[in-house]
């Protein structure tokens, strides 16, 4: 079965017909050719196809293209409005948070997401006082980016990108 | 096909049908199983039903939406008795995870690691299940029945999880054990809630074991010994081996059977030691 959906694209409208079986990850890649989230995995074990969605971080993997009709996507690319760079990217940079740069999309749009999260005061697993607003601290930051995996182990940059952008 | 109703009697009328129909919440159990399968059955997408989403009072108990994922139950304001499930969904996956699956989705999958069931039955919650011929309410004991194998009818649809009052005294946690800390199968995890007089008695225990058997399970003669007793440092000590006999564990990858016992021994003890530790605070 096919369908018709509208996606908000990085801030454009993009229509496409689809196949109802079409992930969204296959979406973006395949039929609108937005590459900058990966398939790493297809099991949303590793984090490379996260985007922002509707402002929260999700594994583009594990979900089908028609459940989010009319939804606004951001992707790594997007992040860099008018090719200004964003902080989170520049900060990658800075600290050489990257080595193949496969995770990188994924890792930048979840730290972006993940920052806004302890920003707005979401406890994660390691949070101790569950009252106040959430300090970033090394823990914290390593515990709520565990769902993005990097095979290069490029960790201890990443986070120091990461630190850096949060404060 | 793909259904994706924003009633609840759409769904049910899609499910009385009686076609293959796969259900599907947050996908995170069902896409990874269907990877490099070709997909030939219908699928009734519930989450635009604005019915099964949300956390709410009805007749004095809570009841969470068959929709309501992971990360909302971690950030709702929920009383004490459920820190236990509230500690289990921030353990689930990672953050990505969390923002998808869904409580009643981990039910219904009924894997023997399903992090919530342990949780449930600590808590003695219910299911509440709907089809075109009416609504029932299981609880989570009766429902998940083995490994993947729970009592929900073809036609039916989980609608939401029911969760009793507790004693304003109760206190719960959820301790689980994994090879590492993230992404991995738990070995075996232990949700556990007591309820306390002010002088320390235990009025109830109820503690629960996953991952060690085919379907959680809670240890009867283990909350029998704890009955009466004060809920203070060194509780841990009671726990013994014979109080697991409700437990099952396998031999596989992950370790042994006689392993996965003694650490479901150790964690049920800890987990006894930090509800005491919380208490004493
Ligand atoms: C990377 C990764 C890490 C994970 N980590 C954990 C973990 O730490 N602990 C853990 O317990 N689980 C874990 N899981 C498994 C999964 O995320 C959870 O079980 C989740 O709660 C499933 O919910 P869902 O909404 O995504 O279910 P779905 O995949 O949408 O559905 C699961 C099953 O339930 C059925 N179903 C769903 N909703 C209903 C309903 N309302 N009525 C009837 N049937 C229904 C579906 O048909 C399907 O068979 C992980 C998964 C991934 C991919
Ligand atoms: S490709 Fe989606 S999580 Fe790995
Ligand atoms: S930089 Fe290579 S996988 Fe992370």
């Amino acid at each position: 079965m096919e369908a018709r959906i509208t996606l908000q694209v990085d801030g454009e409208r993009r229509a496409l017909t689809l196949d109802t079986r079409t992930t969204l990850l296959d979406a973006l890649r395949d039929h609108l050719g937005v590459m900058s989230p990966k398939k790493g995995c297809d099991h949303g074990q590793c984090g490379a196809c996260t985007v922002l969605l509707d402002g929260r971080r999700a594994t583009t993997c594990l979900s089908f293209a028609v459940a989010h009709d009319g939804a606004a996507i951001t992707t790594a690319q997007g992040l860099a409005a008018n090719g200004a760079l964003h902080p989170v990217q520049r900060a990658f940079i800075a600290h050489d948070g990257l080595q193949c740069g496969y995770c990188t999309p994924g890792q930048i749009c979840s730290a972006v997401g993940m920052i806004e999260e302890a920003r707005a005061g979401h406890p994660s697993h390691v949070t101790k006082d569950l009252t106040g607003p959430v300090a970033l601290t090394d823990d914290e930051i390593r515990e709520r980016m565990s769902g993005n995996l990097c095979r290069c182990g490029a960790y201890v940059n990443i986070l120091a990108a990461i630190r850096e952008a949060a404060s | 096909m793909y259904l994706r109703p924003s009633m609840v009697e759409e769904a049910l009328a899609a499910l009385a049908e009686g076609g293959p129909t796969t259900i599907l919440a947050g996908g995170t159990d069902y896409y990874p199983a269907r990877v490099g399968r070709p997909l030939t059955e219908d699928i009734l997408d519930i989450t635009a039903i604005a019915a099964l989403r949300g956390i709410g009072e009805r007749d004095g108990a809570l009841r969470i939406g068959a929709a309501v994922r992971w990360t909302e139950i971690a950030e709702a304001a929920l009383p004490p008795s459920l820190r236990c499930l509230q500690l289990a969904a921030r353990e689930i996956g990672g953050r990505q995870i969390q923002n998808a699956g869904t409580l009643a989705g981990n039910l219904c999958n009924a894997s023997p690691a399903a992090d919530g069931v342990p949780c449930l039955l600590a808590l003695d919650a219910e299911v509440e299940l709907a089809s075109a011929r009416g609504t029932r309410r299981l609880p989570v004991a009766e429902f998940v029945r083995g490994n993947r194998r729970t009592a929900r009818r073809p036609d039916e649809l989980m609608t939401a999880i029911i969760v009793p009052r507790c004693a304003e005294a109760a206190r719960s946690t959820f301790l689980k054990l994994g090879a590492r800390r993230y992404l991995v199968i738990s070995i075996v995890m232990v949700a556990a809630l007591i309820e306390a007089a002010p002088d320390g008695a235990i009025a109830a225990a109820r503690i629960a074991v996953g991952a060690c058997s085919a379907a959680a399970q809670r240890l009867p003669l283990l909350e029998a010994v704890l009955r009466g007793r004060r809920l203070a440092s060194g509780i841990g000590c009671l726990v013994a081996a014979e109080h697991l006999g409700e437990l099952a564990p396998i031999d596989d990858v992950r370790g042994t059977a006689a392993y996965r016992r003694e650490a479901a021994r150790r964690l049920v003890a800890r987990a006894l030691d930090e509800l005491a530790a919380e208490a004493a605070a």
